[in-house]
């Protein structure tokens, strides 16, 4: 639950510590009473009528990342997204975006922050039925005062980018679920915001249709590397999607790390049960079931796969040559994997599963990438030794 | 937030300015249909009994036809013409039956109505059986006689009294207050409106059963109906002084016609004949009998009777 | 762990549904049980005691007396009624001159025009139709004047509406102040509003635009209160997420979301707006209301209908358009210039009508309706009113019916102690609501009696309640038929479109040469007048329960008797409740102003007090009214409120 330390020299687009939210009477008080904040939400409910959608809740949001928050519903994740641009007003903690204070923020500052650094896209769209596509994703533009011409043109390249060129003139209702979704993402883009906040934005759509959204965002993110922030109760989109996840239950962030930290080593039984029907292959990384060559000969030879291949590749490499493959980094040998350790991984048996405590001993949290992940959907081409 | 106040102050301010800023006296402010298209009007106030609606039509056909006006016609009842007339909503009333308060009032003290002179009419209110009944019962004479009479005039309606049936609410009438204090074993039952009391009487006619009602002379529809009146405790001046103890008959009245001061001073041509227009009973009779029994409109009606009595309206123009 | 929750909830749901009812008659029972000796012992007498009144016409009769004196002097009325009513004479006669100088075939051109443009062709068409229909009458100058008061009334309707809503959709304690006299102000009959607009501005024009406005102003309230309420909150949201200001969420998302109930409300102030014009001809409204009101002075149901027909047509063109207009949102919208050819296409006409001097309509081209439909009348009275074998006249079955059914009812009501009369209030309005519906209604009851006029009220009330009766069985067995049968809609729909526009006043015409003077004839008409929306909220309630209910059901091999008596019915409930307290709500509406046919009561009071100028009487008949109104749609109100209605 600890925050991960930030490494890198530049400050945490998003940083928030201590953050509650509590609805209710007299919803001040939960958080600074240790006796009340210690209650489970039953009992708190019982005492005081309270609910405590977010409770003292930490962490950064690095630059360039895709950092999920992942929870059933009622979790709060969708709370906490609304508390980081005060939609909703939090109850106490600290929010600052690039060092800035952000519940210290005037209406006009937070005005500036909604209309400029960040910018959201809802699970139900949230467009104005009466105006175009294409007045839609302007509409960010002119309450901004940006001129008609203008706003227009700027708009209409982004409807292009979102795929939905030839639609400007039509009418949200004239929409697919997708389509919609794509206005309201390009609404979000058209901005030029530093953060793209997601609220479970393809919970809505179909299942095909939301892999291509899902495609969507990952190309966007890749192409200009813009830091988001995004809500799910889809633990496979948050798998694909995330460089860092959040998993949160009534309130709490009860972990926080790399899908496979997530899914490797489960914090608690609840986060066992979460990930238990992961195919773990397609999670885990070769690092996890590494071990050190036995020798010089075993460091050799032998099929050569990247440090973040997943297991199933690794699976795939060890098959064809029958023999361990050798983890190479940049023509270091890391070390070697063989089908044991690596259907270990698999079963879910391995040392590192079992000794969750230990093994991040074995890898260097700050090692876990912070800039572009190749999503799992996407590295099933690099099989490729390098 | 300032600039909404500053508009809606302006806006308000716009509004004074537009309506005039000063003192506007609603009750010298026409009726915004009046003299449309620069047509000279004359709004005539008509009540909802067909003598009056008898007045009305044949003035209109010859302010219309004759003198070049446009007319409009308002429906209004006694009370509230009073009020129209004194406000110049409507420029005269042709036949009242009589209001001494609001005379007092609007002639004498506010002189914002002027007097019209008789409508050559004189008017009786009065209660009525119909004459095949009376034929019946000879001894029927007078209010004494009623009692005996109750259970055959009784209806649905009345529950176990006999029925005494009153027109228009509009009408001068003290019948609740006279049955009390004559005690007399009958229930006052309104018809709401002269019409629904016509279309009563008729059906009664038709199946020749008795009735009591409420009815005024000169009428039309004693050609269709005869009926025969039932005497009440004559009329002494000041008798109906208080309307809970009347306990006497109606006065009998001469119709009066009304004009608003401002229209009797500066109405012109339209005025002067208003206050010279008088006719018979017999005229107004054979008008009423017209609209309500053969079922003219009041137009063909008016214009069937001018064209019949050239002589008497000629008078009215001079 | 489901199964268990289930079945408790199974055994307990007898014991939830009765328990809180039967605490409500135990702590009812109980609190009578303490009042109801202590009241007999005072007052010990069947009707109202005298002692609890207060006599209200003394004062009111001076009040009325002093503005009659005061109009002309008083620096109030000098320097604001008399604005106020100086402006509505110089718009409704700016509207009216204008309309006279575009002509008759500039405003149908106009009109049919604009309607093409909100609503498509056919729709134009039926507007042009209308209007050519309204001259055709030898209505077209009454026509104009009634909607040149139409168009003055319904933009302030708008205009106060509007502003109202807006301050009960931003703000929740002006919600929590309006939206109780918003509701209750929808339920109370038109009569009761032109009194206290009489007093201050004495018959008239203004007055009846004011008692429009006030009228017609709360739908549009309401609406758009549930307009700005009702927005879908994520939109709000995502729009709020974008850095606006509050102003520029109101301006372009707030205001826009709400279009659909700001046109449904512009649509209810026309309608209301309209049928209030009509009534308000007792009031001085001119125009085609005062055509119907003058007919019916002379039972000439042909000239009432003469003037009835053009009211219809101008409710039936003006609820279809706007109705259009709400129905076409969200769709392309068509190109802008077509309101350039409606305004240049309008111009045109008008033009060459005033270069070939046809403003006015021409005389020739009258169709006189009158003869044949007063022939049409009087054949009927003739055959139908009496002597008929077998069955009876109509006049038979009138006096039937008040010996019947009014005569009992009143008498047993008039015969109850007023207590218990309060006590039956009290159960049935807390048994349906809550504990403050059943506080409101009794104290609506007890301020009639305290007002002096219990006996006439339990009169109008004895013919609510038969009125009702009536209605809800012919409505319900003619909703149920509509909802079974699609052929039975299809031929009801345009008949019950044209009943539900039709101004009240036309139906008095009918029943009274039907059923002859009297109590019959008025609650006759309050039927008439009542049942299709009784018919259409039943046939819709029905229509609309869940089609997986009924699926299942028939699964199951219900007949299709069970199917409506087991699962349709008790499915339709909330709309069969709505349907009762409409019937309630428009059957007294009509059984008031039944009063100038002969019905007595409170409803004559109010006629009474018009005709006479004695204000004091009508005013308290008027406020009497109101608080049975109040009374009668508490006693009918279920507890949750519905979102809306009359839609």
């Amino acid at each position: 639950m600890s925050t991960t330390a930030d490494t890198a020299d530049h400050t945490p687009v998003f940083s928030v510590d201590g953050l509650w939210k509590v609805f209710g009477p007299k919803a001040d008080r939960i958080p600074g009473d240790p006796e009340l904040a210690a209650l489970g939400p039953a009992e708190l409910r019982a005492r005081t009528g309270c609910t405590a959608a977010v409770r003292d809740v930490g962490f950064d949001v690095r630059k360039g990342e895709v950092f999920v928050v992942m929870g059933l519903s009622g979790s709060g994740k969708s709370t906490l997204v609304r508390c980081l641009t005060r939609l909703i007003e939090p109850t106490a903690g600290t929010i600052a975006i690039d060092g800035e204070d952000v519940r210290a923020m005037d209406k006009a500052r937070l005005r500036a922050l909604r209309r400029h650094r960040a910018a959201m896209v809802f699970q139900h769209f949230g467009l104005l039925p009466h105006r175009t596509v294409l007045d839609n994703v302007a509409y960010g533009l002119q309450i901004q005062g940006v001129g008609k011409n203008e706003r227009r043109e700027r708009a209409a390249e982004v409807v292009a980018k979102v795929g939905l060129a030839g639609l400007e003139q039509r009418r949200p209702a004239q929409l697919s679920g997708g389509q919609r979704q794509r206005v309201g993402l390009a609404r979000a883009l058209v901005v030029d915001p530093e953060v793209l906040l997601f609220d479970e934005p393809f919970s809505a759509l179909d299942p095909l249709i939301r892999r291509d959204m899902q495609e969507e965002v990952v190309r966007l993110h890749r192409e200009e590397g813009r830091t988001m922030v995004f809500i799910t109760h889809d633990l496979g989109e948050a798998l694909k999607l995330g460089d860092r996840i959040a998993l949160m239950r009534d309130g709490r962030v009860v972990q926080l790390g790399t899908p496979e930290e997530i899914v490797g080593s489960p914090a608690d039984d609840y986060v066992r049960a979460f990930v238990r029907d992961v195919p773990r292959e397609q999670v885990m990384t070769v690092r996890t079931a590494m071990r050190p060559a036995a020798s010089a000969e075993e460091a050799g030879s032998g099929p050569a796969v990247r440090p973040d291949a997943t297991v199933s590749e690794a699976i795939e490499a060890v098959a064809r040559a029958g023999g361990p493959a050798r983890v190479l980094d940049g023509g270091r040998c890391l070390g070697v994997v063989d089908s044991e350790a690596l259907l270990d991984v698999v079963a879910g048996v391995t040392a590192g599963g079992r000794a969750a405590g230990g093994a991040p001993g074995s890898k260097s949290p700050g090692e876990a990438p912070a800039g572009l992940r190749v999503p799992a959907a996407l590295a099933t081409t690099g099989e490729e030794p390098v | 937030m300032r600039r909404r106040t500053t508009s809606a102050v302006a806006g308000a301010f716009a509004l004074a300015l537009l309506t005039g800023c000063g003192a506007a006296d609603m009750t010298k402010q026409a009726s915004p249909y009046a003299n449309a298209q620069g047509a000279r009007t004359v709004t005539l106030a008509v009540q909802s009994w067909v003598g009056s609606l008898a007045n009305v039509a044949v003035a209109r056909h010859l302010l219309e036809h004759e003198l070049g006006y446009r007319v409009d016609i308002v429906q209004v009842d006694e009370v509230p013409a009073w009020d129209a007339l004194s406000q110049g909503r409507v420029d005269a009333i042709l036949e009242d039956w009589g209001h001494p308060e609001q005379e007092q009032l609007y002639v004498e003290e506010k002189k914002t109505i002027a007097r019209g002179g008789d409508l050559g009419v004189t008017g009786h209110i009065g209660w009525f059986i119909p004459t095949y009944f009376a034929e019946q019962h000879p001894d029927l004479k007078s209010w004494k006689d009623l009692n005996k009479y109750a259970d055959r005039f009784r209806t649905a309606e009345s529950g176990g009294k006999g029925q005494l049936m009153d027109g228009s609410p509009a009408y001068l009438t003290h019948d609740k207050a006279l049955v009390k204090n004559l005690e007399l074993d009958f229930k006052v039952v309104f018809a709401g409106s002269e019409a629904a009391l016509l279309t009563q009487i008729k059906q009664f006619a038709k199946e020749k059963k008795p009735f009591l009602t409420y009815w005024n002379t000169p009428h039309w529809l004693f050609e269709k109906v005869p009926m025969t009146e039932v005497m009440l405790p004559p009329y002494e001046e000041g008798c109906d002084a208080d309307p809970a103890k009347v306990a006497c008959a109606y006065p009998t009245a001469p119709l009066q016609k009304y004009l608003n001061a401002d229209f009797a001073r500066d109405g012109g041509e339209a005025a002067d004949f208003l206050k010279k227009f008088a006719w018979s009973t017999e005229d107004q009779n054979a008008v009423s009998l017209m609209i309500a029994d053969q079922k003219l409109s009041p137009e063909e009606a008016a214009e069937k009777w001018v064209d019949g009595h050239e002589s008497t309206w000629k008078k009215w123009l001079s | 762990m489901a199964a268990i929750t289930a079945t408790a909830r199974k055994a307990s749901a007898p014991g939830v549904l009765t328990r809180p009812a039967a605490r409500k008659l135990l702590a009812l029972a109980l609190v009578a049980a303490i009042l109801v000796p202590l009241a007999t012992a005072r007052w010990a007498s069947g009707s109202w005691p005298e002692a609890l009144t207060v006599d209200a016409s003394g004062p009111l009769a001076g009040a009325s007396d002093w503005i009659i004196d005061n109009r002309d002097s008083h620096p109030l009325f000098l320097y604001f009624f008399g604005h106020v009513s100086n402006l509505v004479v110089v718009t409704v006669r700016a509207v009216y001159l204008a309309l006279l100088a575009v002509g008759w075939a500039g405003v149908t051109a106009l009109a049919g025009l604009v309607a093409w443009r909100v609503a498509g062709i056919r729709l134009a068409l039926g507007t042009a139709v209308a209007f050519l229909a309204c001259g055709l009458l030898g209505m077209w100058v009454p026509t104009m004047q009634t909607l040149a008061l139409m168009v003055v009334a319904v933009t302030a309707s708008v205009v106060v509406g509007a502003l109202l809503g807006l301050a009960a959709g931003l703000s929740d304690r002006m919600d929590r102040v309006l939206r109780p006299v918003l509701d209750t102000m929808q339920v109370l009959p038109a009569f009761a509003y032109l009194l206290p607009v009489v007093l201050i501005f004495g018959i008239g024009v203004p007055a009846a635009v004011l008692a429009t406005v006030v009228y017609a102003a709360p739908p549009m309230a309401r609406l758009t209160a549930l307009g700005l309420r009702g927005a879908d909150k994520e939109v709000l949201e995502a729009v709020e997420s974008l850095g606006t200001t509050a102003r520029q969420r109101l301006l372009t998302a707030r205001i826009p979301l709400a279009r659909r109930e700001l046109l449904l409300g512009l649509n209810q102030t026309i309608m209301m707006a309209l049928s209030m014009a009509v009534i308000a001809s007792v009031i001085g409204a001119g125009g085609l209301g005062d055509r119907v009101y003058q007919a019916l002075a002379s039972v000439d149901v042909g000239a009432a209908l003469a003037a009835g027909i053009p009211i219809v047509l101008l409710a039936v063109v003006l609820d279809r358009v706007t109705g259009a207009a709400g129905a076409n949102l969200g769709q392309a919208p068509r190109p802008r210039t077509h309101w350039l050819y409606v305004v240049v296409g309008a111009a045109v006409v008008a033009a060459a009508g005033r270069l070939t001097a046809r403003l006015e309509w021409p005389d020739g081209w009258v169709v006189s309706l009158v003869e044949p439909v007063n022939r049409a009348v009087g054949w009927m009275t003739d055959h139908l009113y009496s002597g008929v074998p077998v069955i009876g006249g109509t006049a038979d079955w009138a006096a039937r019916f008040t010996t019947w059914v009014l005569d009992p009812i009143r008498d047993g009501l008039q015969w109850l102690p007023w207590w218990s009369v309060l006590l039956v209030v009290a159960t049935l309005a807390w048994l349906i609501g809550t504990w403050r519906t059943a506080l409101t209604a009794v104290l609506a009851m007890a301020a009639i009696g305290v007002l002096g006029v219990w006996n006439p009220s339990l009169d109008t009330l004895s013919q609510v309640l038969a009125a009702v009766a009536v209605t809800l069985v012919v409505g319900f067995a003619t909703g149920i038929a509509a909802a079974r049968s699609d052929r039975v809609d299809r031929l009801l729909r345009p008949v019950l479109d044209v009943f539900q526009t039709m101004p009240q006043f036309v139906y008095l015409i009918p029943v009274v040469a039907l059923f002859g003077v009297g109590r019959a004839p008025a609650v006759a008409a309050a039927v008439v007048y009542a049942l299709p929306a009784v018919v259409r909220i039943t046939a819709q309630g029905l229509r609309q329960v869940d089609p997986a209910a009924l699926e299942s059901a028939r699964s199951l091999g219900a007949t299709s008797a069970q199917q409506l008596r087991q699962v349709q019915l008790p499915l339709a409930r909330p709309a069969l409740l709505l349907a009762v307290n409409q019937g309630v709500v428009l059957v007294l509406a009509v059984v008031i102003i039944g009063g100038m046919v002969g019905g007595g009561a409170l409803g004559y009071d109010v006629v009474f007090g018009l005709a006479q100028g004695d204000l004091a009487t009508g005013l308290v008949a008027g406020a009497a009214i109101v608080c049975l109104g109040l009374m009668l749609d508490r006693v009918t109100q279920p507890t949750e409120r519905r979102a809306k209605k009359g839609a």
